[in-house]
């Protein structure tokens, strides 16, 4: 029992992460239906660039008081923003001008795309995994049988903060709204005035900005990363995204937190060498069976 | 004319709360012409699609040939010997008209995995028939001189008779046209009657929906008239349109 | 050697690609098949011959991957897991590992007809999904295949993989240490896919398989069964990788995970798409490109620069940056490749807006 609910809190906060890239697979396949397969790299990106910012800020250690605050803010919006802005140059200098080719040819360019991001960071920092500075003070709490430290409950506070502001953002402000028109009806909303490639555009930026709170959360959780991890994190959260039903977003947080669960199990129970075969063969089951996903309305099979 | 080769039965389908065909039963004789018209979303195509396996009935029976074959996949009907033109025109832009022709074909030959693998005796000779039935097929629908040229780089008329040549391919007992006419001017209007009636006269029977009353009332043996799902009225040409309800429904619309 | 050959293989196959007449493309044919099998015979390292073999089966595996992609349409990113399939087929089927030792010659099609199996367990399905999905989860299961090799290590002997593979014999002879055997023997498996892909282009699968990737709809209304016809072109594309498989793990004499990874099936789709998808010329000059670039080209500009230039170099480290940008470059400035078909120039460059 006791062990049982360890491996749940893990795989919550896990699960947490996988949340947050997983918010963004699905905004953008739900707007501008592309399975952004770099997205997994932007988010190790997010990693790097906090790690980066912490390097120039001299820090090494376990941060308290106002430096907590004001350096760790710092890592993470820079993570942000700088994982934002690389999602919007990715829309705009190669997926924009795909945008009525061939189905796959979107999908090859984004494989293509990963494949640049993952090798420059390789140059960058190189292909052994790379120590991230244990910069947050991390306590633990106990909770009658179980005890959760500090950084867990952050992981999972952060990404159900970024779901609320998200929400919000959608369903009520004019940019969501278009966001939602663009969802339905690229063409439709076009002629109603909505400004697709603004929106397309804020649709990369924020999921971009997620990844990189994503990027940033592991690496202070995990404390190590290295330049493949957005491969396989990607894929499950893209997992997350199909498993939750793709384009919904609360359906990505579930899938998110569920995939965290699932894998976090699966190591407890055969083993952490089989985690990434069972989330693989859940993908395959989920779109087999049922595609739409567990919250997800529109069916990805089109005539 | 003999028995029925198609027979619908009550069927209904909804699309939502919209009842797109509500319980339409209808009979086509084998070696007929059949008209289907009536305003637009009336469930016209709704119907052929129905038929030619693109949706499922929620109920009823679709008889062809004595079988029902309501809720079988697409190909299966093709196979079974139902042919279909489509009111957008469905043609395969990116090969040539020769191809497009061939792969309607497709359910006539033979050829099996291993055949096509190993392109065997059996599947050279099928296919050098296959391909001068197509060639065969296109200069009887004044098509020979543009066999190599891209379906989507041909004239709209032509892009048409395509579709028909294409669904012919198949040698379907059963053809259906979803709007031969439309778009095309007096002159093709005059050869597609000819063309549909040789068709028919070769032994397939035919079942058109049509827009314009001057080629359904000239060529049709019998029509059925479908308002909102529901058939309104069937009949010869006279019956039609002497029918009030039909002319209820086509109300300042004068035709023929 | 390796770059005349490979210099000589693509203006080969530009000329065939260009020549009209049939008669003509299997005269150019021919008289490339006999320089091809003169030519280690007039010089040449082992060590380019054994390049060759190399570029060889990434021949076989572009060839293979464009009957799935190229004539049908469907993007399958886990084709490495077929070639791993085929791989260990032969690594556990002719080895010390369990104290078997079936011939080469059998298990060549015996990996073949597994490979096709699994192609259809996978492809049985999934084949209705639409292209995106399918392709994420061939994805998946391309990571799954070599994670389960890796895990069940008492039969695979897990990341370390399995070593000490039977050597081949012909007739009784064994191949021995070099090369030159296994550059016969992937000649002549290019040979055959060569045929037997050419054959399913021009038949009436292939057509069937054009039809589907046009419009699925109209496809299926002219009596085409399309999960069928998808699944048998997943099928045999898988056995093509099946089969390659073999003859790679018998000439390293080694299997492991690591050598079947995403990246492997990257590689083989960059080579269709910068060859030109469904053009089998194209496939072939993108394949000898890109497995030029990927066994000789940087490894040597690696050389060049410490030896000559004394500067630290790692461009083999570099190389997925330059495979991305190739794909990225040629999906944004000549989507249908370098040598593509007439459909494809076409489609790729069709206005979005223009009047059907």
């Amino acid at each position: 029992m006791h062990e049982f609910l360890a491996q749940l809190v893990n795989g919550i906060s896990l699960g947490g992460i996988y949340a947050l890239i997983a918010i963004g697979y699905t905004m953008v396949y739900g707007i501008a239906e592309l399975i952004n397969f770099a997205h997994g790299d932007v988010y190790t990106l997010g990693t790097f660039v906090a790690l980066a910012i912490f390097g120039a800020l001299g820090i090494s250690g376990e941060l308290h008081g106002i430096a907590l605050v004001v350096d760790s803010g710092l890592a993470l919006i820079g993570a942000a923003v700088c994982c934002g802005l690389i999602g919007m140059a990715m829309e705009r200098l190669a997926y924009r001008r795909l945008r009525n080719a061939p189905r796959l040819a979107p999908l090859i360019t984004a494989i293509g795309v990963s494949f640049i991001l993952q090798n420059l960071m390789q140059l960058w920092k190189g292909s052994a995994p790379i120590p991230f500075p244990a910069v947050l003070p991390n306590p633990r709490f106990d909770l009658g049988p179980v005890s959760i430290t500090a950084q867990q409950i952050a992981v999972v506070a952060l990404a159900v903060a970024a779901m609320f502001a998200l929400q919000i953002v959608v369903t009520r402000t004019r940019t969501g709204a278009a966001m939602r028109a663009v969802a339905q009806d690229r063409q439709a909303a076009s002629l109603m005035g909505v400004d697709v490639d603004r929106t397309i555009a804020i649709t990369f930026l924020i999921a971009g900005l997620l990844a990189g709170v994503g990027g940033f959360v592991s690496g202070v959780y995990y404390q190590s990363t290295w330049f493949l991890n957005g491969f396989s994190a990607g894929l499950k959260a893209f997992t997350a995204a199909v498993l939750g039903g793709i384009g919904n977003i609360a359906g990505a947080m579930l899938g998110g937190f569920l995939i965290g669960i699932i894998e976090s199990f699966a190591t407890w129970l055969i083993g952490g060498q089989w985690s990434n075969v069972t989330v693989f063969a859940i993908l395959i089951l989920v779109l087999v069976l049922k595609p739409s996903g567990l919250l997800g309305e529109r069916v990805p099979e089109k005539v | 004319m003999g028995a029925p080769i198609l027979e619908i039965r009550g069927v209904s389908k909804r699309f939502g709360k919209l009842a797109a065909v509500d319980d339409l039963s209808l009979s086509v004789q084998t070696g007929a012409i059949f008209g289907i018209i009536g305003p637009n979303g009336a469930g016209k195509s709704t119907l052929f699609n129905l038929v030619s396996g693109v949706s499922r009935p929620d109920s009823g029976e679709i008889l062809f040939d004595g079988v029902d074959v309501a809720g079988w996949h697409s190909d299966a009907i093709a196979r079974a010997g139902i042919g279909r033109t489509f009111q957008n025109l469905r043609l395969f832009g990116y090969l040539s008209a020769r191809e497009n022709v061939m792969i309607g074909g497709h359910a006539r030959l033979k050829a099996t995995l291993f055949d096509s693998l190993l392109n065997t005796p059996r599947a050279r000779r099928e296919e050098r028939a296959a391909l001068s039935r197509a060639d065969e097929l296109l200069a009887r629908f004044d098509l020979a001189a543009d066999a190599d040229r891209f379906a989507r780089n041909l004239p709209y008329g032509g892009q048409r008779r395509l579709e028909i040549a294409r669904a012919l391919a198949g040698q379907p007992q059963l053809l259906l046209l979803d709007e031969p006419a439309a778009g095309a001017n007096a002159a093709e209007k005059r050869a597609l009657v000819d063309l549909v009636r040789a068709i028919n006269a070769a032994g397939t029977t035919v079942v058109l929906i049509e827009h314009d009353m001057g080629v359904v009332m000239e060529l049709c043996h019998r029509i059925a008239v479908l308002d909102y799902g529901v058939k309104i009225a069937e009949g010869d040409g006279a019956e039609v349109r002497a029918n009030p309800r039909v002319i209820e429904a086509y109300l300042g619309t004068p035709d023929a | 050697m390796v770059y005349a050959i490979a210099a000589i293989v693509i203006a080969f196959a530009v000329a065939i690609d260009r020549v009209r007449t049939k008669r003509t493309k299997l005269l150019l044919l021919a008289g490339l098949a006999v320089l091809l099998a003169v030519a280690p015979r007039l010089g040449g390292s082992d060590a380019s011959v054994n390049a060759l073999v190399d570029i060889g089966i990434y021949v076989v595996l572009a060839l293979g991957l464009n009957v799935v992609v190229g004539f049908a349409g469907l993007l399958d990113l886990g084709y490495a897991a077929f070639f791993a399939i085929g791989a260990y087929t032969y690594a556990m089927l002719a080895s010390p590992q369990f104290g078997l030792h079936l011939p080469f010659w059998v298990l060549l099609f015996l990996a073949a007809a597994l490979a096709s199996l699994f192609g259809i367990v996978l492809g049985a399905p999934t084949l209705r999904l639409r292209g995106d999905y399918l392709a994420i989860v061939t994805l998946g299961f391309g990571e799954i295949v070599p994670q389960v090799f890796q895990n069940l290590t008492k039969y695979t002997g897990g990341p370390n993989g399995i070593g000490a593979l039977d050597v081949p014999t012909f007739f009784g002879i064994p191949f021995g240490q070099s090369a030159l055997p296994y550059y016969y023997v992937t000649l002549a498996a290019i040979a055959l896919t060569l045929l037997l892909t050419n054959n399913l282009r021009a038949s009436r699968l292939g057509r069937a398989w054009m039809a589907i990737r046009e419009d699925q709809l109209a496809a299926a209304h002219a009596g085409i069964d399309t999960t069928r016809s998808k699944l048998a072109a997943f099928a045999l594309g898988a056995s093509f990788s099946g089969f390659a498989g073999v003859i790679f793990a018998a000439k390293l004499s080694l299997v492991s995970p690591d050598l079947f990874q995403f990246q492997v099936s990257v590689l083989v789709v960059s080579m269709l798409v910068l060859g030109g998808m469904g053009n089998i010329p194209g496939v072939v000059v993108g394949a000898v490109l890109l497995g030029l670039l990927n066994g000789t080209v940087l490894p040597q500009l690696d050389t060049i620069a410490t030896d000559v230039l004394h500067v630290h170099a790692d461009l083999t480290q570099a190389s997925f940056l330059i495979y991305g940008v190739i794909l990225v470059g040629l999906m944004l400035f000549r989507p249908e490749g370098l040598l593509p078909d007439r459909e494809r120039r076409a489609e790729m460059h069709a206005a979005p807006n223009e009047v059907v």
